[in-house]
């Protein structure tokens, strides 16, 4: 089961902001793309969400092409969590999760639907905040709360076999150290749950420590791909940052100047 | 068993059990201001005149062909103008949306006046009688939401803010004609344009308001199963439509429904103030901000305060009428700003 990305390529006003890019994203794998501003991270996430359509190549959810699958059906598969807008009006923060489901009715899990809620506000530790108004939450506890609501939207019974995949962009931006570690174990137990997620993410060490796999990108290339210790070297890192760095290796860590 | 019914509504599953308790007193009210209504007026009946059905000839001619039907016409006005606000904030993620913003309004009225000062060349007759001023208005709602609709490439091209863009430029335009049949005019032509743009029940009889009420209300019950998506729209455009929102198809609705509802409105009473833009903060104020209590609710009071202001234009200085969108205004305006002031605190 995976997400498989062929040849994909995307212009603007004939600028290439990806090019000819290929990846696939399997169940059971944290996948983290890495690399500098510009380098079109987050168009490439746009991309394989729906948000966007690519100029070419062919983006495939379980063989399935993804222009063949409905609103409706990918937001059964995929959830997505990126840099969030203002809620202008004062929703609470447990409407927001809830939010996750468009339509309790329409899912065969309806009556499941208190009990998701509450096990997801326990693993996000967003549970004494749920009674709150949204907007007066801090920055942090606005991205848990979303975060939350991209696992609602995902949720199943346990021993569920569904495929299905995150996609996120920086998720631990804004989150303190603590909530920080907190929040990547989570997205690791949801890998171990088999899910496929992609992440987005600046911190170098953070990525090494918690990816399976690493994605390079550098001007709308995927420059290179594979394990986290064979990726992120000082040779390739220097070059796509173009900032002096050095890797430790045990244990394994980088440092940059 | 009211309860049980409301609860049961698909689109209701997500108000909570207070906001169910307020739209069942919303409906109570409705139904106790349209009674008061009806009764009141300077051609007054006591509610037991009323349940046996006005027994004097003349009694029965103002009740069952002038004020029910006046009656009635408020209420949907009301109710058009309480849930396409309503919506519209919602769409547009502004507190301030109005639905006179889209330019429907504005349309209208273009229609209406080019008939107040043009009417009597253009068509010597007066071909259609009372009904062609309607239906100009009508005409001219129609062509804004087609220039919209063209503009927008089917009300998908870009975000929401392009559409509000192209609603200023459209009402602008609208302006500028309204500005030269102002010019033109002479001064009885004046006077109607003038209280027409004040709004009024007057006038009202079924041949005019059974079309518009059948239309109005099957504009509202498409648009009202809506609401849960308007919820996640919340979370801005990309993240509605990662939860399984067809964005475009929800602006389509909105917008359609909207302006079908206000275009009739507006051509049938002119324009009417504030209603719009205060009530579904009225209703927020009470009971919260989801949609799917939010629009339903915005709709009951919209049509229950729609009456009591037609009452008060009818009592306050009778025989004579007031306009009712002066009312609206008088008391529309500074309940806004104290809201403005209540925001600011918060």
């Amino acid at each position: 089961m995976s997400v498989d990305i062929k040849n994909v390529s995307w212009e603007v006003n004939s600028k290439k902001i990806l090019d000819d890019i290929s990846l696939s994203i399997s169940s059971g794998e944290i996948i983290t793309i890495l690399g500098p501003n510009g380098a079109g991270k987050s168009s490439f996430l746009k991309i394989i969400s729906g948000d966007l359509k690519c100029t070419e190549g062919q983006i495939y959810f379980d063989q399935s092409n993804l222009d063949d699958i409905s609103i409706q059906d990918r937001s059964f598969i995929r959830s997505v969590m990126s840099q969030s807008q203002d809620v202008v009006y004062d929703f609470s923060a447990r409407e927001i999760i809830e939010m996750g489901w468009l339509d309790r009715g329409i899912s065969s899990y309806s009556e499941n639907f208190t009990e998701a809620i509450d096990q997801i506000s326990e693993e996000c530790s967003v549970r004494n905040l749920l009674e709150q108004s949204f907007n007066t939450l801090s920055g942090g506890e606005k991205r848990r709360v979303h975060f939350a609501r991209t696992l609602v939207q995902l949720w199943r019974p346990s021993g569920s076999d569904d495929p299905r995949y995150m996609f996120l962009d920086e998720p631990t931006a804004n989150l303190d150290i603590l909530h920080e570690q907190k929040m990547m174990k989570l997205i690791q137990k949801k890998r171990d749950e088999g899910l496929g997620i992609l992440l987005i993410l600046h911190d170098l060490n953070l990525a090494a420590k918690y990816s399976d796999q690493i994605a390079l990108f550098n001007d709308g290339k995927l420059v290179d791909k594979g394990f986290p210790k064979t990726i992120l070297t000082e040779d390739t890192l220097s070059t796509v940052y173009g900032l002096k760095m050095k890797v430790e290796k045990n244990p394994f860590r980088i440092d940059y100047y | 068993m009211l309860r049980s019914l409301l609860k049961g509504s698909a689109f209701l599953q997500y108000a909570n059990p207070l906001q169910i308790s307020i739209l069942i007193v919303f409906i109570f009210s409705l139904i106790l201001i349209f009674f008061s209504s009806i009764s009141l007026g300077s051609f007054s009946f006591t509610f037991q005149e009323l349940f046996n059905g006005g027994s004097e000839s003349l009694d029965s001619i103002v009740l069952f062909e002038i004020r029910i039907p006046r009656v009635l016409l408020a209420a949907f006005v009301g109710a058009s103008l309480g849930l396409s606000g309503a919506s519209l904030q919602g769409l547009f993620r502004n507190p301030l949306a109005d639905p006179g913003l889209i330019g429907v309004s504005a349309g209208a009225a273009l229609g209406a006046s080019l008939i107040i000062v043009l009417g009597s060349d253009l068509i010597p007759d007066f071909i259609f009688g009372t009904l062609v001023l309607p239906l100009s208005a009508i005409l001219g709602a129609s062509l804004v939401i087609s220039l919209l609709y063209i503009f927008t490439q089917g009300f998908g091209y870009q975000g929401i803010t392009y559409m509000l863009l192209v609603g200023i430029a459209v009402n602008a335009f609208a302006s500028v004609g309204i500005g030269i049949l102002t010019y033109i005019s002479t001064d009885s032509e004046l006077r109607g344009l003038t209280f027409w743009t004040m709004g009024s029940f007057g006038g009202s009889s079924w041949q005019l308001i059974i079309p518009a009420l059948i239309i109005i209300s099957l504009a509202m019950f498409w648009m009202i199963p809506s609401a849960r998506k308007l919820d996640l729209l919340q979370l801005g455009e990309p993240e509605a439509y990662r939860l399984g929102v067809d964005v475009k198809k929800l602006k389509f609705k909105v917008i359609i429904s909207s302006a079908v509802t206000v275009g009739i409105s507006v051509s049938l009473s002119g324009m009417i103030g504030f209603v719009g833009l205060v009530v579904p903060h009225l209703v927020r104020l009470l009971g919260g901000v989801n949609h799917s209590y939010l629009l339903p609710g915005s709709a009951l009071l919209g049509a229950s305060l729609m009456m009591a202001a037609d009452l008060l234009s009818r009592i306050l200085i009778q025989p004579a009428e007031l306009p009712v969108g002066l009312i609206t205004s008088a008391i529309g305006a500074p309940f806004f700003l104290w809201l403005i002031f209540r925001i600011r605190k918060a």
